[in-house]
């Protein structure tokens, strides 16, 4: 086709122009700056998220939605690099904002489902997820199954034609909104926990499914629990093999760690870490050499964890199998300055931060980042697993002895029950 | 750090790694009596020879880099000293040569350029003072002379290697304000007191000014009109010596990781234990970041886009604050073995300590980085 060809032809900077020329005469300027302020996860309503649909709507229309998706899914066939210009340009207008939702679906979830499914699937799914028709979320970690996520124990039982999925989800960001979820349940219980994990795509409005918003601790509601009581789905619902789930785990892995972007500037930051700059001003210690030195250290390492964001994604790029490994330095970056970055901000504030008058949310947004300041050390995969894969996979160290991946996965809760720390 | 650079930049690179591996290997770094006058000599003359002094100088005169960005040529050159521990004043030759190119008068730039470029001399700048105020102009005070020149008194303190140096650039205190003259070593009125430091893979000295009186000719620069020089020679010096850092931070790393597959204990390699693999993983991001940091310092100095004294203040807080913690975290991987005289260990951690402090550590750097910005 003459417009695939000339898609993938059209050079970053030429299209940067393109997409300067749509973005002024499509989306609105944002009326205020885009907030330096961290860690943001406030939960989205309803109309938030129409809104966001809508604007979708009018990207894919105008041929800027998955610009890095393939054109044969109504994506535009361009690099990552075009993606990024995009949202260079993009930056001080309004574009659509689904929330932690919006991440998952167009940068995990997409991604792993163009890795993963057959064309009749992906004809179903892409393009109506880049329309914005469809929003989707992971029904992935259990109560019992965190950071050992192979550990999983939802069940997805064959009856002819069909796969009855029963079990509980838990940390599910966005759920409550999404349209679709990609569930993974164990199909094989006599294999090892690797080998017998399968992926099926749902609806949330399936009958069995029920979604209950968590309550966090700073108020708001983003995450879910799922109950899963006998869901029906069928084989067109498959991702990836049966049994063969894990490979889609780790290709999910790979862009959920977002390749070292996640949390960090899209564009590199010049400014002495505006927010606590601002923090500092209201409550009058511009002039503290302590209250400095912290501003300072944000600063430095706001802007370390860019160029390291560079870095890495300049590495995945340059390699045909992306390591999940080298991701996850920028993962751990996130996991481990997002904390420091918090508490430097309580630092700065001091006792304004701690305590401040009712309904002054700009004073209360210090003590909120600092509640929010372990998400990322935790979520989508914890610190402790990402220096697991940083040490094994990129530093080559030896692995720590297993207690469970060459044992049928139904003898392993077994064994755990009466732990005594015994290898084989 | 250096993954992606040029061709010619790899050239340079590998031809001057394996001069240092041949002529310095770390035996030598660890002998200091085996680098005496002689030896320092001739490596300074082989180094010169592979444009290790030109860098910061314009072709004009009669320096010359390869890829268009002198900083990044220099900090790459850095990185592969520093994981060798390489001796010898690569910084501070270069920070003279820079200084004398940007500031320095024609007959200055004429006396000295081609002797340090060529590696006939070398020069240190003595820049901190015992007694700092977080100025780099303390320690010494400079009072006006006959013909515009200018008469030296007062001290310099961990300047380095300058019993090989023929010049010294010194940061001093005039009545307009911030001054530089360049001296020559052997001026009547300069005492060079060596002294003994943490680092034994250089040497420091103390300097003292009695009346040094200085020619107009070797001012460099208005006096109290120097700050935004004294700004950027300082953004290079951190940078070159950040570089030098990441460069020893990887391969002391390396030298762990190697130690933690090896060392057996509890019938597995110690490097299988949580506590010290993260331990690793921890300290390999901060080598990954160092790296990220230092480069991009490096291209924004020497692309002049702006940012480059920002930029550089940044790495040198990071790096230093990062390599001290290197540092720290490999001595406990190699325990009881990393205590002894003949392990290298003691020598990374000497060097990269020290660096840490020279051209401002991450404390004075990150005040800086607040008065560049204005608080």
């Amino acid at each position: 086709m003459t417009t695939e060809q000339t898609n993938t032809q059209i050079d970053v900077e030429s299209f940067r122009l393109e997409a300067r020329a749509w973005i002024e005469a499509n989306l609105e300027p944002r009326t205020h700056g885009v907030l330096a302020g961290r860690v943001d996860s406030e939960a989205k309503s309803p109309e938030d998220i129409a809104r966001a649909r809508a604007l979708q709507r009018r990207l894919y229309d105008g041929g800027f939605a998955g610009i890095s998706y393939p054109v044969e899914y109504g994506g535009r066939g361009l690099s990552s690099l075009h993606e990024r210009a995009f949202n260079e340009e993009a930056l001080g207008y309004v574009t659509p904002d689904f929330g932690a939702a919006g991440g998952v679906t167009f940068g995990a979830i997409g991604r792993s489902l163009l890795a993963h499914c057959p064309p009749a699937f992906l004809q179903r799914h892409i393009p109506r997820i880049l329309s914005g028709e469809e929003l989707w979320c992971q029904f992935y970690s259990e109560p019992e199954a965190g950071s050992d996520l192979a550990g999983i124990r939802t069940r997805a039982v064959r009856d002819g034609e069909r796969w009855i999925i029963s079990g509980s989800k838990i940390w599910s960001s966005g759920a409550y909104l999404a349209d679709w979820a990609m569930c993974l349940a164990r199909t094989d219980w006599t294999v090892p926990k690797h080998r017998g994990l399968t992926w099926f795509a749902l609806p949330t409005d399936a009958k069995g499914v029920t979604i209950r918003q968590i309550q966090q601790i700073n108020g708001n509601a983003e995450f879910c629990e799922e109950f899963l009581d006998e869901v029906e789905v069928t084989d067109d619902d498959i991702i990836g093999e049966v049994n063969k789930g894990w490979a889609v785990t780790q290709t999910m892995l790979v862009y959920e760690r977002g390749a070292g972007e996640m949390g960090a500037a899209t564009v590199e930051p010049r400014s002495l870490a505006p927010d606590l700059v601002e923090l500092a001003r209201r409550v009058g210690r511009t002039a503290d050499p302590a209250a400095r030195q912290a501003i300072a250290r944000a600063h430095i390492n706001d802007y370390a964890q860019y160029h390291l964001g560079h870095r890495i994604a300049d590495r995945l790029r340059a390699s045909a199998t992306p390591d999940p490994a080298v991701a996850a330095y920028g993962k751990l970056a996130s996991g481990v300055l997002a904390p420091i970055r918090a508490r430097l901000a309580m630092e700065v504030g001091g006792p304004a931060a701690l305590a401040w008058p009712g309904g002054d949310e700009e004073a209360g947004r210090t003590a909120l980042n600092y509640l929010n300041g372990r998400v990322t050390s935790i979520a989508a995969g914890t610190n402790e697993m990402q220096r697991n894969g940083i040490g094994e996979r990129v530093l080559g160290l030896p692995r720590e002895p297993s207690f469970d991946t060459n044992k049928p996965f139904n003898e392993v809760l077994n064994s755990a029950r009466h732990f005594d720390s015994k290898v084989g | 750090m250096d993954t992606d650079i040029t061709e010619d930049q790899r050239a340079l690179l590998d031809v001057s790694s394996r001069f240092m591996e041949q002529s310095c290997p770390l035996t030598v770094v660890r002998d200091g009596e085996r680098r005496d006058e002689a030896f320092i000599a001739t490596y300074r003359r082989q180094a010169a020879e592979l444009g290790w002094f030109s860098m910061l100088v314009p072709e004009a005169l009669g320096g010359g880099n390869i890829s268009g960005n002198g900083v990044l040529d220099a900090a790459l050159i850095a990185y592969r000293r520093g994981a060798l521990l390489q001796p010898g004043s690569f910084v501070g030759t270069n920070i003279v040569a820079h200084a004398v190119a940007a500031a320095g008068s024609p007959p200055l730039q004429q006396q000295v350029l081609t002797a340090l470029i060529g590696g006939e001399r070398s020069a240190s700048w003595a820049v901190a003072s015992a007694v700092s105020d977080g100025r780099l102009d303390g320690g010494v005070q400079a009072s006006p002379a006959a013909d515009s020149g200018l008469t030296l008194s007062g001290a310099k303190t961990a300047v380095q290697d300058v019993e090989a140096s023929s010049w010294l650039l010194v940061t001093c205190r005039a009545a307009e304000g911030a001054a530089q003259v360049l001296v020559a070593a052997d001026t009547p009125g300069v005492t060079v007191t060596p002294l003994e430091s943490l680092d034994l893979s250089r040497r420091f000295a103390e300097v003292r000014f009695e009346s040094v009186t200085v020619p107009a000719a070797a001012v460099l620069g208005s006096p109290g009109a120097i700050d935004r020089q004294l700004d950027q020679q300082l953004a290079i010096a951190a940078t070159l010596t950040a570089a030098e850092s990441v460069g020893a931070m990887d391969a002391e790393l390396e030298m762990t990781v190697r130690y933690a597959k090896d060392r057996i204990a509890f019938g597995r390699p110690i490097g299988s234990f949580q506590a010290v693999k993260h331990l690793l993983a921890d300290t390999s991001l901060a080598v990954e970041m160092s790296k990220a940091v230092v480069l991009a310092a490096a291209r924004s100095l020497g692309s002049e886009d702006g940012y480059g004294t920002e930029a550089a203040s940044i790495a040198k807080a990071l790096v230093g604050e990062s390599a001290v913690e290197l540092a720290q975290n490999c001595f406990q991987v190699f325990g009881g073995i990393g205590y002894t005289w003949e392990h290298d260990q003691h020598f990374f951690l000497r060097r990269l300590t020290t660096d840490a402090g020279l051209y401002g550590d991450a404390s004075w750097h990150r005040e800086h980085l607040c008065q560049l910005a204005g608080l």
